[in-house]
């Protein structure tokens, strides 16, 4: 074997000598020669005989020479050269084929290297597709959970799952020891990692006994804190560190890709250590979130069945007039982690294969628009002694190199695009910032671009060349003429719903940024402030800060009004109750059901002046009931009608919480948008944060209004908080970044549909020019009998153009039968407009016939300049 | 690169392979050879003795010397080297091992006769 590629990789690189071939040959005649003259011929009519046995001396050469080891390699890089020398030739056909694979191929990857880990990727537990959430669906929480008062029964009478477990969410706490740090502790059921198949790295699983009220103070820590805080010292095990002012013994380190199965960062876990026996008997109890795995073969489906008679009990616990309003919901782990970036991700998914099936389409169309005038070309070749295998040999090589700079421009494309998305991209979508170059998706894309350019750039190279195409007068045939127009038509029709897509998000973004908010966010800061728990331990302390800080910055200069609250309109997290819960002196509760959401807030008198927000009936809170022993609400309203419809709501007493104090109504505050800036307002109650202990809470919004620049006041302000306390954490945003960032994901949506909507756009009349121009060149001399014949240029205008409107007219109304089948997906996408909305449809039909139409009409009018004179003597 | 598996072109390997055992010869020489020693019924065209010696050559299992010929030509000889002698080896055996099969299957073995 060895010996075998010695010799060869020796002959490889000696050069072959023809003049010892040609004596060789020479010398065979020669012998043939004289052995004809021994058998009793003339010389002369013995060298004829010899030359004749000899048959042709030019082909044995050729096939000795072919012989050689790296011959094959030799002509590859004669086929190489031969395609750069035409691609210089035409480079504006080579540039447009490399950057539509580029764009094809570095949109498709990047995109779906986002999306994979969304979609696709296997979640870090055993038996990822096993595990699901359980629990009730209501109108209060967004995500199904379970109550105390019926998780123990759930977890000991069900049938579908061997596993099943429970954490109460992820809380803020303190690392008070050496250097404190802000962490997030998950509070987790004994068995919530073995539930999921995780084991820690370092020590040991919660055990049962920790897992109670007043058990041991322990707790497993995250790889990362493991990393930063204790520089990965095997020795952490069994220590004590001093979590919120207590001594907590650290009994394990989780693994690196441990992550809890509601995406929320955790530094630590801690067991819940719930009171089994009093949550059974309290109504409604704690709040949880129950995981379980099912029983292997058991469906999710089936799963619900079995859960039923443990549903119906938890029914039973709630009260009467809820019942109808609560479902029971098992869905995959996968499912919740990614319930609301799953369409995101299936339609931008969606929309970049479209946009590379566009680039599929426009390269077929380009190679094989390249090939019909080179049929001559190739016709010559091939009686120049050029084998069948040698053209499409040639063709391969010439798509191979198009594709191999399409790939390449492609992949940095990808790379580029990638980091714009995670540049762009707002926070909450899952595994944005992880997401990395799929190789595995560059190689699928790259190969698909060979095949449809192999596929189209060979086709051309396989038919034996006709020797009609030989003929100095020769008409390049229209073949694959109908092929190509029906790409070009599918072009369009992509296009156009990408264009019909992307234009209602567009829509859809606009009116969530120009819509009203009911409040004035200009020259506004917003400063959240929370206080650490262990240092401010009771509420008058909390209070004393706050009005402390209120009343430091009011003497800032600029500062001209400081409201305090516990949350902002419109996105973030606010108080919410049920609408039924509430009383009304002298009104019957309503009982039809829950009545949906209320949100409120505890307010100091200045936030409706901060944000501007009108009272418009009453007066609403003043500085006088800060120390009142009463208690007082301002009503939004919404709520104000629905509570009171034409009655005045002005002196009404209302108790907002059952066996809760009473509190009276002092005014009616405008409308502000309050859930989301694509939420449904809710209606709205502002309770007034008195100056009593009783009122505050450790965290608080400082509203500030300003009456200059914001951001010049912001240092101040955070100087301000500091002298009161330098420890204290500050997080200080002009509220309208506040605002701006809850449209990052519209604008992000947006941004992306667009822009390959764009490309798609782009490539579509790329590839509808090229068409046409083709066709037109192709008619040339059509176009010269018909006017000498007495056709005006106008009528030549008219038969090239109308080529093009018709594939326009094909194309654009398939187009809009499909955007008309998918418009339904984008719907929960939009705000305040329909996918279907006439005026984005007429919008875009007419944005596509106008740039395809110049598509058209530039090479049409290139054709009707024709000379009929030139045209006739052409060729 | 052409595949060694074609059956004729491998018959014509084993053919060259095995006139070359007598000694150096050029390639008239061979092609004589061949046809004298079958009779006349294998007449090797030039067409295809030329490449089937580059190619063997390229292999390394033949090797080429320039030398004079009977009539004082210089001339190119061809002559086995150690590697072509085992592929003759294994070619050989080979090729029996496909016309005994080929035998078998048209019956023409006593034993299947009988």
């Amino acid at each position: 074997m060895i010996k075998e590629f010695l010799t060869r990789a020796r002959f490889l690189l000696e050069r072959s000598k023809p003049a010892e071939m040609d004596d060789e040959l020479q010398f065979h005649v020669e012998q043939s020669t004289a052995a004809n003259i021994t058998a009793g011929m003339t010389e002369i009519e013995a060298r004829r005989r010899a030359l004749v046995e000899f048959g042709g001396f030019e082909r044995t050469r050729e096939q000795c020479h072919e012989q050689r080891p790296g011959w094959w390699m030799g002509t590859v890089a004669q086929d190489v050269r031969y395609a750069l020398r035409g691609f210089r030739r035409n480079p504006v056909f080579a540039v447009t084929v490399i950057a539509t694979l580029a764009l094809g191929i570095g949109g498709t990857t990047a995109v779906f290297s986002v999306v994979d880990r969304i979609l696709f990727r296997s979640l870090p537990y055993a038996h990822d597709d096993r595990l699901v959430s359980v629990g009730l669906v209501a109108p209060i929480i967004p995500q199904e959970f379970m109550l105390g008062g019926s998780y123990y029964d759930w977890r000991d009478n069900q049938k579908p799952f061997e596993a099943f477990t429970s954490e109460t969410g992820v809380n803020e706490c303190d690392l008070t020891e050496h250097n404190p740090a802000r962490l997030r502790c998950a509070s987790v059921e004994a068995n919530f990692l073995p539930t999921f198949g995780i084991s820690p790295i370092l020590g040991r699983n919660f055990l049962p006994e920790e897992d109670r009220p007043k058990g041991p103070k322990v707790a497993l820590i995250s790889y990362g804190l493991w990393t930063t805080e204790y520089a990965r010292d095997p020795g952490i095990v069994n220590k004590l560190v001093e979590i919120d002012g207590n001594q907590v013994r650290v009994i394990g380190v989780l693994p690196q890709n441990f992550e809890m199965p509601t995406l929320q960062a955790a530094d630590v876990l801690v067991p819940q250590a719930l009171d089994e026996a009093a949550q059974r008997k309290v109504d409604p109890g704690r709040v949880m979130y129950a995981f379980a795995r099912l029983k292997s073969g058991v469906s999710i489906q089936e799963a619900e069945r079995q859960l039923q008679p443990v549903f119906n009990y938890s029914l039973s616990l709630a009260p009467q007039q809820f019942r109808n309003e609560v479902h029971l919901r098992v869905r995959s782990v996968r499912d919740r982690e990614v319930q609301d970036v799953l369409l995101v991700a299936w339609v931008l998914l969606g929309a970049v294969f479209a946009v590379l099936l566009i680039a599929c389409a426009n390269v077929a169309s380009l190679l094989m628009a390249r090939s019909a005038p080179r049929q001559r070309e190739l016709a010559v070749r091939s009686v120049l002694g050029a084998s069948r295998g040698r053209l499409v040999r040639q063709s391969l090589t010439e798509t191979f190199l198009l594709s191999i700079a399409g790939a390449i421009g492609g992949s940095v494309l990808a790379e580029i695009l990638l980091r714009v998305f995670i540049a762009i991209a707002p926070t909450g979508i899952p595994f944005l910032a992880q997401a990395q170059l799929d190789l595995r998706i560059i190689l699928f894309t790259v190969l698909l671009s060979l095949i449809c350019g192999a596929a189209f750039g060979v086709l051309p190279a396989i038919q034996k060349p006709r020797p009609a195409a030989l003929a100095a007068r020769a008409k390049s045939y229209p073949a694959h003429a109908w092929l190509r127009r029906s790409l070009v038509v599918g072009q369009i029709a992509i296009s156009m719903s990408l264009l019909i897509g992307a234009a209602s998000l567009l829509r859809s973004f606009s009116n969530i940024e120009n819509q009203p908010t009911g409040m004035q966010t200009q020259g506004v800061l917003a400063a959240h402030i929370s206080l650490p728990g262990y240092r401010f331990t009771t509420a008058q302390q909390q209070m004393e800060f706050f009005l402390r800080a209120e009343a430091s910055l009011r003497q800032l200069p600029g500062v001209q009004v400081v409201g305090m609250t516990d949350s902002l309109p419109p996105g973030e997290m606010h108080g919410q109750q049920i609408y039924s819960n509430i009383a009304i002196a002298g009104k019957p509760r309503s009982m039809a059901g829950t009545g949906g959401m209320v949100t409120w807030r505890r307010v100091t008198p200045d936030y409706f002046k901060s944000l501007e927000i009108s009272i418009v009936r009453g007066q609403g809170f003043t500085e006088q009931e800060r120390t009142s022993g009463e208690r007082f609400l301002v009503l939004s309203n919404l709520l104000a009608t629905r509570m009171f419809g034409l009655e005045n709501p002005i002196g009404q007493h209302v108790q907002p919480v059952p066996n809760g104090p009473w509190y009276t109504v002092l005014g009616v505050a405008a409308n502000v948008k309050n859930a989301g800036l694509a939420g449904e307002d809710e209606p709205e109650f502002y309770q007034l944060r008195r100056s009593h202990a009783e009122d505050w809470t450790s965290s608080c919004v400082m509203v500030i209004k300003t009456s200059g620049s914001p951001e010049a006041v912001a240092p101040w302000v955070r100087s301000q908080i500091a002298q009161i306390d330098p420890t204290i954490p500050i997080d200080i945003d002009t509220l309208k970044q506040d605002l701006s960032k809850l449209a990052d994901r519209p604008r992000f949506e947006t941004a992306l549909l667009g822009f390959f909507a764009f490309c798609g756009l782009v490539m579509a009349v790329i590839g509808l020019y090229g068409v046409i121009s083709f066709v037109a060149v192709q008619r040339t001399q059509e176009i010269g009998v018909r006017m000498a014949l007495g056709a005006s240029r106008l009528d030549i205008l008219r038969l090239i153009a109308g080529e093009g409107v018709r594939l326009i007219i094909v194309g654009g109304v398939a187009g809009m039968g499909a955007a008309l089948a998918s418009g339904q997906l984008l719907k929960s996408l939009l705000y305040n407009v329909g996918p279907r909305d006439p005026a984005i449809y007429v919008g875009v039909a007419l944005l596509l016939a106008l740039v395809s139409l110049a598509a058209t009409l530039i090479p049409a009018r290139a054709a009707m300049k024709v000379e009929p004179v030139e045209a006739l003597r052409y060729e | 690169m052409p595949p060694s598996t074609d059956l004729l072109q491998g018959t014509l390997d084993l053919l060259i392979l095995q006139t070359l055992v007598l000694g150096p010869m050029h390639g008239w020489g061979v092609a004589q050879r061949i046809q004298q020693v079958s009779k006349d019924v294998l007449q090797i065209g030039q067409g295809s003795l030329y490449p089937a010696l580059h190619r063997l050559e390229y292999k390394g299992w033949i090797q080429s010397d320039w030398g004079n010929s009977d009539n004082n030509r210089r001339a190119k000889f061809y002559s086995l080297t150690p590697t072509g002698r085992k592929q003759l080896e294994s070619e050989r055996e080979t090729w029996e091992l496909l016309s005994s099969a080929i035998g078998l299957v048209l019956g023409r073995v006593p034993e299947a006769s009988a």
